[in-house]
């Protein structure tokens, strides 16, 4: 059978990283702390995904293409970011695809980066992150470094199928989400969540010039909201937002 | 007798694509994907969201680089809103990182129809680190 995603590797990916996932979600958190640590962390493309499920776009850099999912990294590290909002009926053959890829590379931890859609965001003067985890040790994790729990509620989207993927393997993995704003790209948010980051995995990442563009942030990061609003909405994104049902 | 000006044939293009233009922005994108800015009136449309609570309509826009004293919010008729500001400061295509295409953008300008019946005269707006609040009590 024809694999319908894969991952190519352009360079040496190393053994025994941490795999942090920064997709298009709410308030494009997970995107906007993605290429901050690009930036931050010199990282470089060392894989990408490959397949005819997602729709047929590149994305040009200096000239020369690019998948818009890309794995870039260091020797500690490895990140996939996606440049373009995944559609809803891929989310689940790519984010297997990735798990397995990261399984094959003896990961140790893997911690998506995120949101969690605030009401009257615009009047908090504080966000929080919160944490869910795919083992009852990840948890713990982040409970030691103080950062919330995420207790009950519904999760959404690529995070959701990590961890539930993660779970079932018995990899240690983590949804890390900062309060934000739904719909407008929140460079606030994504600062937060690289703090929240910085206590579970003490990797030290200066957010001071993340705030300094915000603005510039939000203008430039618009029309991938638009985009990714759109393919939220197929998902039924808004559910995050119900109250569970009680099932002990 | 009304003397009527002869129109040139880019005039009729330009009115036609302005006809468009104020269809889509009312219902929707019946044709074709439309880019979220304008070149001709160096103006970019800001990301908005419409929310219908029981007693009110809530709208609310991005504006970053804006101040508060340039924001415009204009009723045209019953239902519809004409939204502008003024950014302070020039955003070039460079700054966004397009080298396909030269223009610059100084203002946002949004154009929208609201869902439901609304009473305008009681419109209270509020404007806080570039994001703007519109809100209208809903007619019962």
């Amino acid at each position: 059978m024809i694999e319908e995603v894969k991952i190519v590797e352009r360079n040496k990916v190393p053994s025994g990283a941490t795999l942090i996932f920064g997709f298009p979600d709410v308030g494009l958190v997970g995107v906007i702390a993605a290429s901050h640590l690009i930036d931050e962390l010199n990282l470089s493309e060392v894989a990408y995904v490959d397949s005819e499920l997602l729709p047929p776009l590149i994305v040009l850099h200096e000239g020369l293409p690019h998948s818009s999912i890309r794995i870039l990294g260091d020797d500690k590290l490895v990140l996939a970011i996606s440049e373009a909002p995944i559609p809803a009926d891929v989310v689940y053959p790519v984010m297997n695809a990735l798990i397995e890829w990261a399984r094959s590379k003896n990961v140790k931890m893997m911690i998506s980066l995120g949101g969690i859609p605030m009401q009257d965001r615009q009047d908090a003067t504080e966000l929080k992150a919160f944490a869910a985890a795919s083992t009852p040790e990840a948890l713990k994790i982040a409970q030691d470094k103080n950062v919330e729990t995420l207790t009950e509620g519904y999760m959404i989207g690529p995070q959701a199928i990590m961890l539930q993927r993660a779970a079932n393997a018995g990899t240690p993995a983590l949804a890390l989400l900062a309060q934000c704003f739904p719909n407008y790209p929140d460079p606030e948010a994504a600062a937060e969540v690289l703090k929240g980051l910085e206590k579970i995995t003490g990797l030290k990442v200066n957010v001071a010039k993340l705030l300094e563009k915000g603005e510039e942030i939000r203008l430039r990061a618009r029309d991938v909201m638009k985009r990714t609003q759109e393919e939220m909405s197929k998902t039924k994104k808004g559910q995050e937002l119900d109250i569970p049902i009680y099932v002990s | 007798m009304a003397i009527r000006r002869k129109r040139s044939f880019s005039d009729l293009i330009d009115e036609y694509f302005k006809d468009l233009e104020e269809w889509t922005q009312e219902f929707g994108e019946p044709f074709a994907e439309r880019p979220s800015w304008n070149l001709k009136n160096r103006s970019i449309e800001p990301l908005r969201e419409t929310t219908i609570n029981p007693t009110e309509v809530l709208i609310t826009l991005d504006l970053p680089f804006t101040d508060k004293s340039t924001v415009k919010v204009k009723p045209v008729g019953k239902s519809t809103l004409e939204i502008s500001a003024k950014m302070n400061r020039v955003i070039k295509s460079d700054d966004l990182g397009v080298t396909h295409w030269r223009g610059e953008f100084q203002k946002y300008h949004s154009h929208m129809r609201i869902p439901v019946q609304v009473n305008m005269d009681k419109m209270k707006v509020h404007y806080k680190k570039g994001l703007l609040e519109i809100h209208l009590p809903r007619k019962h």
